[in-house]
């Protein structure tokens, strides 16, 4: 969805009038139903036709440009899911001027046609961030019918655009035109490598990207299906202006700059400082800057709404509330006023979309992070779990666009700069009682990086019900009869003046059912001890590449105390090793566990790590074994056998 | 969060009382709610006053600043005063930007719900919230309820409502019996004034598996029974006739301008059929196939049905709507059939404590045939003819037979030989890996509940991992094929599941024994209650059995060395009995479990436990298998 963008820059000029497209465009006026292979009508439902048509134009008293938006979707659904998924319209009124017409209807199995009445279009104000909306719902619908719609809209002149063609169902055919006429423009297309068909149309140059037999972008793990998917991001200015996407940049940093590098310092902040950090402290940077993002994140609050004053700083210090962009402004009073560097980083969140530096859009420019260069650290201003540290995961690895205290600016990835940031260690003691049906684990675990932020996150902010499953998974997931008999954690704090300081637990725990008999014999489910693990599924062919949460790494040692009276036997199923070397044989990510026996005591270590955050979907089947391997621990058992 | 304060709190139970609030982050220091009735020239003039402070103990939580106030067509809220005060500064800053928004809410397509949304400025541990407002409520059955406990601990709790001598007044209170609410009446001045107040209640946090918070949390409904006029006695909803007589007046605002066309759809479809039931088995499946539910909250016309035509023609209705056309058509085909109101299973009232429309949410259809009351409520597209759906069951439904005549009937719950699994498996070793061919069989609720998971929950997967996901048979490496489904749409037979399992890792090969688990399906095993911090009865969806037979195929060359003994638990509410018996090259174990009922209250939990315990405990018994020398 569009939503209203920050950096508004204004270029007006005229164009010549010639008459829109979307006036002749219409659809068919005796619709047939379309025949589906087999492999369709397995699916709940298909698009047959997904075609928008946006066309810039003159208006025709005045010399400003508008956009004429059409959207013509035909889709074939086949049950009730297909039907759920497809029969509500949600039509965003964002920066539309009008709506020109709004047409629906369904044709179903045997050809029998029914129009939506458009006296049931509901029009929906101020929905959530959303702005306004006109719904409707689909008229006639049954399974194995097709839906139409055909709207078009007329809006204000957006130099900026952009448009998904690929969806959760697959279409047959995705269009887009792009009619811009004697406009300067351009259009760039993600994730296809088929190209623009340049034409005329009613006299107006135009581009049209006709795409066939899309797949449905599947919801897969260890992907980021939602920014993988087929789009077009376009640009129109009228024909004198040709702005550059270095222009464009350039004005990004000239409108935001003044507002985040300062001369003066406000009063307020002063005193704010002055009140935190004891003037003769001896605190690095690092630990200065933890103090005041703690203050900031402890003292203000981030509002979603459309008040203009949330970004205005005095109205942000006498209320303490601002925008995610205010917020932004407020940091950097304090930072300037503490003498530490900083820039500003804007981009968007990885698994909506892929920041690109080559093709300016305002909606790649969604998130924003302070970094300190000296530091190598960023600030998560309005991610109130972070603490001066790495980046938020769900941005590490997209690039960004970091403004400098000159008003210059520079392109980078986000990366780590500990690519060890995120680590589990853990050790377990495991004992069994005397007729061996109870066994207790005594447990130790170490986390750090995100998973100690969220670790901290959930016990500071969730309600009491989410921290008690919560705690279930720190005391070891997949054990079903587990009973917690102890259990502390520590280091819980958000406001940590160590970096990356582990966040800590300590549990003693039983369980009846990890110990199974069999005669006189028992069967001790070792695998179970870590924790439940998915198995990669992959019957389909992969469509994304592989990125993961974060770069991460486990270190286990679990100990058991062979019971007297016992053998343990078949043990060599515990020893597995599996991993995913680079080009050049360095371990990318592996999984490798072993044991050995010491006095009558088993000694099982594992490591699983996965050092980059990005994988070769070429190399998927290699990936998949690393992963599985922790599955393939998981079932793994230990016979204890009695010594007769 | 605050913001989410209706919807999601409304699942959530409750706490004992205590005095010491010192862990919590964010509390209400005062919760009162006044209402002022008056009657104007016959109209009624009803004003809620609402005060609430709340104070930050933290400065955790500061999203607790977030205050969003719902309204719809039948109240509007007006006066909001609010401000943040902040003690140690001795300073007041105030809200000075309110939005009014509309939400989409999960479910509901169109609403007329909206919300007043504003930020308490400036706040930090030690803050408080300070919020005046009005709400001015335009239909005087519509008091609604008030709920002496919210999501955090409340100091100070006060409900009253004041009226003239010339209206009558009702109220019912639930759960208050162990707390201390002091209520006192007074009356001056030719008006009377009821007053609740409780002091230092704790928060209400919510449970997994848990019936909705209305079941535990204290609160109280208030309706207005009746006034007086000039000597004449008006009933609003002293009892359900009136709440009757109200329903019945807006059903009959539905303006049908063509019935025929829905009178020939009934006809055709239930034209072959001579058996009154298979008219209506007919008819009520071709509603629930071809009409899609689609729910709208709109003011009166959120409880008045659309007409049968229009939803015909447009092909989609929410509930009311659906068991006013089934009415139609049944009644058409000359099936007695009556529109019922209903409340599902988490509005825990009955209609004669409470005659008014908190009870109630929800609409379906009751014919009558041999009689023999049939409830049909086809927004559950997947129940078969004569089931009810699983969100009604033991509830009262208020049928209407005509303009002054009503009957309250309890729907009926099926009992657990009526949702029935019965799984059939064979296992055969080869080497390491051990193959089940199995065919389950499901009935009655346990077909529809695997239906709409199915229909609405597999998403992108594939059907293996569906069913390795949602079935958990052996282990995670489990792999499915040869998956087949049948009567997956046909209604009146038996969903049959049948696939093939290949299951590595599973048997453990030790020397010349093979260990192996018979119990591939460990139904309940992640059962157990938490005794420590439990606090509420478990809900059960419904009432099952689950029947396996399971036969292990021994491999040639081996003998059986060790069989488990045979173990059972009985209780009238739930139970299992497992047992093996060896022929020749086989072993089969049969396996029936059981859950009789619709909850377990907390008194039971300790018992459940023991015999979630024992069927774990025999899940742990192995066969081993020795290899003949």
């Amino acid at each position: 969805m569009n939503k209203p963008s920050i950096f508004i820059i204004l270029f007006f000029t005229i164009t010549n009038c010639l008459a829109q497209y979307h006036k002749t465009y219409n659809w068919n006026e005796s619709p047939v139903i379309h025949e589906l292979t087999m492999e369709e009508k397995n699916k709940a439902s298909v698009g047959i036709l997904k075609k928008h048509i946006v066309e810039y134009a003159e208006s025709l008293f005045g010399n400003q440009l508008k956009i004429y938006e059409t959207e013509h979707l035909i889709t074939h659904v086949n049950n009730d899911e297909g039907i759920a998924r497809h029969n509500t319209v949600y039509i965003p009124m964002y920066e539309v001027i009008r709506v020109l017409d709004i047409k629906a209807r369904t044709i179903n199995s045997e050809g029998k046609v029914v129009v939506l009445n458009k006296d049931n279009i509901k029009e929906v104000e101020n929905v959530e961030e959303y702005g306004d909306f006109k719904i409707f719902a689909i008229e006639g619908v049954e399974k194995n019918s097709e839906i139409e719609i055909l709207y078009t809209v007329e809006k204000e002149y957006d130099m900026h655009g952009q448009q998904q063609l690929q969806d959760e169902y697959p279409i047959r055919t995705a269009e887009f035109v792009f009619i811009t006429g004697e406009t300067t423009s351009r259009i760039k297309a993600y994730h296809t490598e088929i190209p623009f068909e340049s034409e005329v149309i009613n006299n107006k140059l135009s581009k049209r990207l006709v795409l066939e037999n899309i797949p449905a972008m599947l919801d897969e793990e260890y992907a980021t299906p939602n920014a993988n998917k087929v789009s077009v991001a376009y640009q129109c200015f009228p024909k004198e202006q040709n702005i550059t996407q270095g222009m464009f940049w350039d004005n990004v940093v000239t409108n935001i700059g003044p507002q985040f590098f300062h001369k003066d310092t406000l009063d307020i902040v002063k005193t704010d400082i002055k009140n935190s950090i004891a003037e003769t402290s001896n605190l690095s940077t690092f630990e200065k800057a933890t103090i005041i993002d703690d203050y900031i994140k402890t003292n203000f609050t981030v509002v979603k709404n459309n008040n203009a004053e949330l970004s205005n700083m005095d109205y942000i210090l006498k209320n303490k509330s601002a925008s995610a962009f205010g917020i932004l402004k407020t940091y950097s009073h304090y930072l300037y006023n503490l003498g530490i560097e900083y820039e500003i980083v804007i981009t968007a969140n990885r698994f909506l979309k892929k920041f690109d530096p080559e093709f300016f859009n305002p909606n790649q420019l969604q998130e924003f992070l302070i970094y300190l260069p000296n530091e190598e650290k960023y600030i998560s201003p309005d991610r109130i779990e972070y603490r001066v540290g790495e980046a938020p995961f769900n941005i590490l690895g997209n690039y960004g666009v970091y403004v400098v205290k000159n008003f210059d600016y520079y392109f980078s990835q986000i990366v780590q700069s500990d690519p060890n940031f995120s680590r589990i260690n853990r050790t377990v003691d495991i004992l069994f009682d005397t007729d061996l049906s109870i066994v207790t684990l005594t447990q130790s675990q170490e986390y750090t990086g995100h998973w100690s932020a969220t670790s901290r996150a959930v016990l500071n902010f969730y309600p009491e019900q989410s921290i008690k499953e919560y705690e279930d998974y720190l005391t070891g997931s997949g054990i079903e009869d587990k009973v917690i008999e102890s259990y502390e954690a520590s280091n819980t704090e958000l406001l940590q003046m160590e970096y990356n300081k582990p966040f800590i637990t300590n549990s003693v725990i039983t369980s009846e059912s990890l110990v199974e008999e069999a005669g006189d014999d028992f069967i001790f489910q070792i695998g179970k001890v870590i924790g439940t693990q998915s198995e990669l599924y992959q019957e389909t062919k992969r469509i994304n590449p592989i990125e993961m949460q974060y770069p991460n790494q486990y270190d286990y040692t679990i100990s058991i105390s062979i019971p007297p009276g016992f053998t343990a036997e078949g043990l060599t199923e515990l020893n597995i090793d599996k991993s995913y070397k680079s080009v050049k044989g360095n371990k990318l990510c592996k999984f490798e566990s072993n044991y050995r026996i010491e006095n009558q005591t088993i000694i099982i270590t594992i490591q699983e790590f996965y050092k980059s955050n990005e994988y070769d979907l070429n190399r998927y089947e290699e990936f998949r074994e690393v992963i599985n391997a922790a599955s393939d621990f998981n079932k793994t058992s230990i016979l204890l056998k009695k010594i007769l | 969060m605050k913001n989410l304060t209706i919807s999601f709190w409304l699942l959530f139970p409750i706490v004992m009382l205590s005095q010491n609030f010192d862990n919590e982050d964010f509390i209400f220091l005062k919760r009162h709610n006044h209402f002022d009735i008056n009657l104007v020239d016959g109209e009624f003039n009803i004003i809620k006053s609402v005060t609430e402070q709340g104070k930050f103990l933290t400065s955790k939580k500061l999203y607790f600043a977030n205050e969003v106030l719902s309204f719809n067509s039948f109240s509007t809220i007006k006066d909001i005063k609010a401000f943040t005060y902040l003690p140690l500064e001795n300073k007041k800053i105030n809200v000075d930007y309110i939005e009014t928004k509309h939400t989409f809410e999960n479910g509901v397509f169109y609403s007329d719900q909206q919300t007043k949304n504003f930020t308490f400025p400036a706040v930090k541990a030690g803050a408080e919230t300070h919020l005046e407002y009005q709400e001015i409520i335009s239909d005087p059955r519509f008091l609604g309820l008030f709920q002496f406990g919210s999501f955090v601990p409340t100091l100070s709790t006060k409900l009253s409502i004041e009226f003239p001598d010339n209206i009558s007044i009702g109220y019912k209170t639930f759960h208050t019996k162990n707390f201390p609410i002091e209520f006192k009446k007074e009356h001056k001045l030719n008006r009377t004034v009821y007053t609740w107040t409780l002091n230092n209640i704790d928060g209400f946090q919510g449970e997994e598996q848990s019936e909705s918070l209305l079941y535990y949390l204290p609160h109280i409904i208030l309706h207005i029974k009746s006034y007086d006029k000039n000597g004449d006695i008006t009933s609003v909803l002293n009892d359900v006739k009136d709440l009757y007589k109200w329903y019945d007046s807006l059903v009959n605002n539905i303006t049908e301008n063509n019935l025929k066309k829905v009178h020939d759809i009934a006809e055709n479809i239930s034209n072959g059929y001579t058996d009154k039931h298979d008219k209506a088995e007919a008819i009520f499946n071709w509603v629930q196939d071809n009409i899609t539910y689609v729910a709208f909250e709109d003011g009166l016309g959120g409880f008045i049905p659309r007409s049968s035509s229009s939803v015909v023609e447009k092909r989609y209705g929410d509930c009311k709507d659906m068991a006013n056309l089934l009415y139609e058509m049944l009644n058409h085909v000359d099936i007695e059939s009556y529109r019922a109101w209903i409340g599902t299973r988490d509005r825990p009232y009955s209609y004669r404590e409470v005659p008014t429309p908190m009870v109630d949410n929800h609409m379906i259809t009751a014919a009558v045939i041999d009689n023999d009351t049939i409830f049909l409520d086809a927004t559950d597209s997947y129940v078969s003819y004569g089931l009810p759906s699983s969100f009604i069951q033991n509830k009262e439904a208020l049928i209407g037979i005509d303009n002054k005549n009503f009957n309250i009937r309890r729907i009926p719950v099926p009992k657990m030989k009526e949702n029935k699994t019965e799984t059939y498996s064979e296992i055969s070793i080869n080497s390491n890996l051990v193959h089940v061919n199995e065919t389950r069989s499901l009935i009655g609720f346990e077909k529809v509940s695997y239906i709409s998971d199915f229909t609405f929950n597999k998403n992108d997967k594939t059907r293996e991992e569906y069913l390795n996901t949602t079935l958990k048979l052996g282990n995670n490496k489990t792999m499915y094929s040869n998956i087949s489904e049948r009567n997956f749409d046909n209604k009146s037979s038996p969903l049959l599941l049948s696939y093939d399992l290949k299951i590595d890792n599973y048997l453990k090969k030790v020397a010349n024994k093979t260990y192996i688990n018979m119990n591939i399906d460990r139904t309940l095993s992640r059962s157990k209650i938490d005794l420590k911090n439990r606090k509420y009865s478990k809900k059960i969806d419904h009432k099952y059995e689950k029947a396996y037979t399971t036969r292990l195929i021994v491999p040639e060359g081996f003998k059986v060395s060790n069989i488990p003994e045979n173990l059972s638990y009985e209780h009238p509410k739930f139970g299992f009995d497992i047992s093996y018996v060896k022929n020749d090259d086989q072993i089969t174990q049969h396996k029936v479990i059981y859950i009789n009922a619709l909850r377990i209250d907390n008194n039971e939990f300790e018992i459940w436990n023991n015999f979630i315990k024992n069927i774990t405990r025999a899940y742990k018994k192995n066969i081993i298998l020795e290899q003949l020398k």
